[in-house]
């Protein structure tokens, strides 16, 4: 099947189900994105702008997460 | 009464573990689920331990309904990700589907003194729709059968 191509499923609880799980999906994606990238020395305006949020949502939802995690962030650029 | 309220606190400390293990924001029905069935010695957790349903079994369940989930809009999960997530400095809140089952787990007993650690799992398998009963019917669980030997142990 062409990845491109997204086959609807037939049960409504399929469906709904599928976009429950596509959401903890994509949480965990930005988890792992958002990590990898500061590690590799993006900053949180570039973070932020790639994923087409602000500085501090991105910031807010992230930053006591990486610092756990041990990553050593960028200071802000000024 | 004093029992019941010492269990639930219990439950939902653990809850709110597991929900933070998942990176999730809210605690949902299936956080409070894996809560139940990790707290030996109780009698929701016997009742699912007699249907196979420790607590590793119900992580499985949950795991297995994720990816089907995902399997059934072409989408599967990139390997080497992470699905449990280093917990969040946040605290989760209580989500729409764990507030459902605690709701529900209440409203079973008129008197607030008749509650009975069972009655919160009767209130998460109460659940007709949604993950958790995904999770029980993929894993083989009859879940009408569990309902009855959750409610049989919160008469008891």
């Amino acid at each position: 099947m062409p990845v491109n191509e997204i086959p609807s499923p037939q049960e409504p609880a399929d469906a709904l189900a599928a976009v429950v799980a596509l959401r903890r999906l994509a949480d965990r994606l930005e988890d792992a994105a958002v990590e990898q990238a500061m590690r590799a020395g993006w900053s949180w305006p570039q973070v932020a702008e790639a994923l087409g949020v602000t500085r501090q949502a991105v910031h807010r939802k992230h930053a006591k997460r990486l610092i756990a995690a041990g990553v050593k962030l960028r200071r802000r650029s000024p | 009464m004093r029992t019941f309220d010492a269990y639930l606190h219990a439950v939902l400390t653990d809850a709110e573990t597991e929900a933070r293990r998942d990176g999730s924001a809210t605690i949902e029905a299936e956080h409070l689920l894996l809560a139940v069935a990790a707290r030996e010695g109780t009698a929701p957790q016997r009742v699912l331990a007699e249907a196979g349903l420790g607590h590793r079994a119900v992580r499985a369940a949950l795991d297995r309904e994720f990816k089907h989930s995902l399997s059934t809009v072409g989408v599967s999960v990139p390997a080497g990700l992470a699905l449990s997530s280093t917990p969040s400095e946040r605290r989760p809140t209580m989500g729409a589907t764990g507030k459902l089952a605690l709701e529900r787990g209440f409203a079973s007993v008129t008197r607030k003194k008749d509650l009975h650690p069972a009655h919160v799992l009767l209130g998460i398998l109460h659940a007709e729709v949604g993950t958790v009963p995904r999770a029980l019917a993929l894993a083989g669980v009859d879940r009408s059968a569990l309902l009855a030997r959750a409610q049989e142990s919160a008469a008891a």
